[in-house]
């Protein structure tokens, strides 16, 4: 088949408008929210499962890899395109397909928007409960890839916890549903391994998840603290008193100042961390748990505490925690993020050992991270015009996350491992575990055409290039 | 061959760690040896061995559930893994623990009690039930509507494949997506690809009150409607299940005192209890709210217990599915979608065997059936201890794989399935326990292909026979 036949054959099942393969079209389809590139031959927007499938199963026989794209907000470049692959990208298939309100589920397409679904089911009385910091641009495919988290998944879980069954399509263009729209399943849990698979097993076309009923009362707490040392204390505190929040946030000293330079937030200039907490259930709940909250807050040192429950007021004090990605732009022009998790005891130690890292390279370090789970976003902050900058950068970067491994973490809690940290893989997993994994995609994807050359180490270097500041990169 | 396999074993592992087959019948075929390891070296060595000797292998947590699945077809050596009993770690303050499979779940929670935390992991019998066992079954408990199933709480997990290569996948952390999520493919395998050693998981804060709600309805109907009410409301209960006559009567001692005022009496009513826990006025809120509402949606009577008594209860609804199934020709368990959960019920309880209708436990919020049809006569069965006489069970042998096959006709029209978990031996020869196979079938069996080539981990046992 030649490259022609091929882009023939592609329009012919989805329609001339819906491939791009014109060069100045495809270069908005070179990155994601990555540090990496790589330019598809084509870009697919099929319609309908059944266009899914032919145009898979086309590229399956012209030996073309294939990538599924979601929005591109991923930071870790899990949606570059290899050398002659193509891209199948989902705008046009972005319908809320049915919600059925009494067994609680959401039948949804690939292509919907997160906080849309969200949006949409909240007028029933219902939440979608994973909330990514991008929920205004990822869609729900892509959520499934990578397995999303959100602040809420302290209480609420990940995407695997949300997602009850799928219709996907795999390498050959063959078409399988996975789970049940009943919550056991029989046979191997192939909807959960399928979850942050990262595209490699298939693309779901279909996909049913659980919606939550919204709760009764929500209560936000911010608390300012000199250091982030006892803002860790802080949060030791609450968990000792039995509590789960809904969300447990902070935002260092650097970021605090990032986020004053930007717009005021009414945090004080000489804080050290801003710890945010959110509960929810029912109003006693949260006037009994809330004051315990509140005075762990106060006898592990901050200097001030403020709460809402009016959905507007608690908004305010979410601004500083959400816009403060984009506000680091006031203080660098780029940034690289790095998404390790450790054990909650170990956030303190490990937030000085990621200092001591700043200092030596003499990089900036921004703390903006999801304390309840210890998945620290350590956000390296420089200026790629300066020769040498991302090398350095990528450096200093690989050994926050040694250091999270070292403090007993792991390398990626929500975004995934892509291109960027597969040769980081064996800090944490042994050729053995490694090739368990492998089992799992030879079973699902025998010729490895789906989104190859990421996950698992290969020697073969990517290739970074700075982060902009676009929208919707937030975490 | 008996006694080679034996002195081979004894060669390898020593004869502390070779046991005499007692109680190893496993759907009536007797293994020929058990063997206990003592450690993860030990086990490695054995799995080693066994794949080149082409041995097949059970793994065997408490044995609590060694008659679920399809009868093997064949059963060389049970591998006992109860010297797996230590706790790994645990840190309260981190709220995660891991721990070595062969630990019990009342063990486990013994341990993590002191720290003001427990792992919601439910299992019959948790005395006895091990954590590896648990999670190779991977079901759902009678809190399964607020806990999930094993597979939302285990974050990390080492296995020793079939060679006895030691792998893990996940870790100690409570949010990650570095690498594959291999927890949730070794949950709910039921030991077909690997021999679960360590887990950990994430753990959740005691609430400082708990208590139930014992009530009392005309029929399982109402009291499956009225639960599906409740369990959609602000006063939702943590798990609510309604349960016919043959249930009920079972309970005992201080739970049947609580339940007096319950006007019990006749064998059409039925009786529900729904859990609940949390901080005090919260949960005595809830439970106040859910007795009015349940008594404006039917129900008879209302009693409320608390504290103790309530974790009692709790333990009860958990095992007696295991004391009602030896005594019952037939268990099924459906899941099913939860609105359709009155409907199903009442579907199957329509399915008759010998003219008698299934006891039911029904839970609304899960969208969980079980179903135990009663044994007329003592008829032999698979699970059981006693193999027996096998000729009283042949006569009924096409009236039980009806009620087999329309029940789970039932559970397809309302989305889900339904495993047979007890049955006549000759009966459980001829089924798949575990259902009609998905579409998904072909890729299933490539991954056992995949972790097992040789097929030598409890061959048959699964869907589709794998």
């Amino acid at each position: 088949m030649t490259t022609k036949q091929f882009l023939t054959g592609l329009q012919r099942i989805v329609g001339e408008e819906n491939v791009v393969f014109h060069p100045d079209d495809l270069l908005v389809f070179e990155y994601d929210g990555s540090v990496d590139r790589g330019l598809p031959q084509a870009v697919v927007f099929p319609a309908s499962t059944d266009e899914v499938s032919r145009v898979i199963a086309l590229a399956h026989r012209a030996g073309v890899p294939v990538v599924g794209r979601g929005t591109g907000t991923g930071l870790s470049g899990g949606a570059i395109t290899p050398p002659g692959g193509i891209q199948v990208a989902f705008p046009r298939m972005n319908h809320i397909l049915e919600v059925d309100t009494e067994n609680r589920i959401a039948f949804v397409e690939p292509g919907v928007i997160n906080l849309d679904l969200d949006t949409h089911v909240r007028k029933m009385g219902l939440r979608y409960a994973p909330d990514p910091s991008s929920q205004r641009a990822c869609s729900l495919g892509g959520n499934i890839a990578e397995n999303a988290g959100g602040p809420h998944c302290l209480a609420y879980g990940t995407t695997t916890n949300h997602v009850l069954g799928m219709e996907v399509v795999l390498e050959d263009g063959s078409v399988i549903n996975l789970g049940s729209l009943a919550r056991e399943t029989v046979g191997y849990d192939l909807r959960g391994v399928f979850t942050g698979s990262e595209g490699t097993f298939g693309i779901a076309t279909r996909i049913a998840v659980r919606l939550l009923p919204v709760p009764e009362s929500v209560r936000t707490f911010l608390g300012i603290f000199p250091d982030v040392e006892s803002a860790c204390t802080a949060v030791s505190a609450v968990i000792e008193h039995g509590i789960v929040p809904a969300a447990l946030e902070m935002i260092d000293a650097l970021t605090i100042q990032a986020v004053q330079n930007v717009s005021d937030a009414g945090y004080p200039d000489d804080a050290g961390a801003v710890l945010l907490i959110e509960l929810e259930g029912l109003q006693d709940e949260v006037d009994e748990i809330g004051g315990e909250v509140e005075a762990a807050l106060w006898e592990t040192g901050a200097t001030q505490v403020r709460t809402a429950e009016a959905a507007d007021e608690r908004e305010q004090l979410w601004v500083g925690r959400k816009g403060a990605l984009g506000a680091l732009g006031s203080i660098a022009p780029n940034y690289f993020l790095v998404d390790g998790v450790v054990p909650r005891t170990k956030l303190a130690q490990v937030l000085g050992q990621v200092a001591e890292v700043s200092r030596k390279y003499n990089i900036p370090i921004a703390n903006v991270f999801h304390a309840g789970d210890g998945n620290l976003h350590p956000c390296l902050l420089f200026d790629e015009r300066q020769p040498g900058a991302i090398q350095k950068i990528v450096e200093a970067g690989t050994e926050v996350l040694q250091v999270c491994v070292d403090a007993g973490g792991t390398l990626t809690g929500e975004h995934g491992v892509g291109l960027e940290k597969k040769e980081q893989m064996p800090l944490v997993f042994s050729d053995d575990d490694m090739a368990a994994m492998l089992l799992v995609r030879q079973a699902f994807a025998p010729d490895n055409s789906l989104n190859p050359g990421k996950i698992f180490p290969d020697g073969k270097s990517h290739t970074p290039r700075a982060h902009p500041f676009a929208p919707g990169m937030t975490v | 061959m008996e006694s080679s396999l034996g002195d081979s074993l004894v060669r390898l592992l020593g004869a502390n760690s070779v046991l005499p087959v007692v109680d190893g019948n496993v759907d009536g075929r007797t293994p020929q040896v058990v063997v206990r390891p003592r450690d993860r070296v030990q086990i490695s060595e054995f799995l080693s061995w066994a794949s080149s000797e082409k041995v097949s292998v059970l793994p065997r947590g408490g044995g609590t559930r060694m008659g679920l699945g399809n009868v093997p077809r064949s059963a060389d050596v049970v591998l006992d893994l109860s010297r797996l009993d230590r706790v790994v770690d645990y840190q309260p303050a981190d709220m995660t623990a891991t721990v070595e499979a062969g630990v019990t779940l009342a063990s486990l929670q013994e341990r993590l009690a002191p720290g003001g935390e427990f792992v919601p992991l439910e299992s019959a019998l948790p005395g006895r039930s091990t954590v590896g066992g648990t999670l190779s079954v991977g079901a759902g408990g009678p809190l399964a509507q607020a806990y999930g199933l094993p597979r939302e709480w285990l974050i990390g997990i080492s296995v020793l494949s079939p060679l006895g290569v030691a792998t893990k996948a996940g870790g100690k952390v409570v949010k990650n997506v570095t690498g594959y999520d291999l927890n949730k493919l070794y949950t709910g395998s039921l030991g077909t690809l690997g021999v679960i050693v360590e887990a950990s998981f994430k753990l959740l804060p005691i609430d400082p009150e708990s208590g139930a709600l014992l009530v009392s309805f005309p029929s399982l109907l109402d009291s499956v409607l009225a639960g599906r009410k409740l369990v959609r409301s602000p006063a939702g209960p943590l798990g609510y299940h309604g349960m016919t006559f043959g249930v009920f009567r079972r309970l005992q001692d201080s739970i049947q005192a609580a339940s007096q005022g319950l006007g019990l009496g006749d064998t059409d009513a039925a009786l529900s209890l729904a859990f609940y826990s949390g901080r005090a006025k919260a949960t005595g809120r809830r439970m106040g709210e859910a007795a009015a509402l349940l008594l404006s949606e039917g129900a008879t009577a209302v009693q409320r217990v608390e504290g103790p008594a309530a974790q009692g209860l709790l333990r009860w609804i958990g095992d007696v599915p295991s004391e009602i199934s030896p005594r019952s020709v037939l268990v099924m368990r459906l899941s099913v979608q939860p609105q359709s959960a009155a409907r199903a019920s009442v579907e199957c309880g329509e399915v008759t065997l010998s003219g008698g209708k299934p006891d039911q436990i029904a839970d609304p919020g899960f969208g969980a059936i079980r179903l135990f049809w009663p044994t007329p006569t003592d008829v032999p069965s698979a699970g059981g201890f006693v193999p027996g006489v096998r000729a009283a069970g042949l006569a009924q042998q096409q009236p039980i794989l009806d009620a087999i096959n329309r029940t789970q006709q039932v559970a397809k029209k309302y989305g889900g399935s339904a495993v047979v978990e007890h049955c006549p031996l000759h009966v459980k020869g001829q089924i798949d326990v575990w259902g009609d196979a998905p579409d998904s079938m072909a890729v299933m069996r490539r991954l056992k292909d995949k972790f097992d080539p040789g097929g030598m981990l409890n061959p048959g046992r699964f869907l589709g026979g794998i």
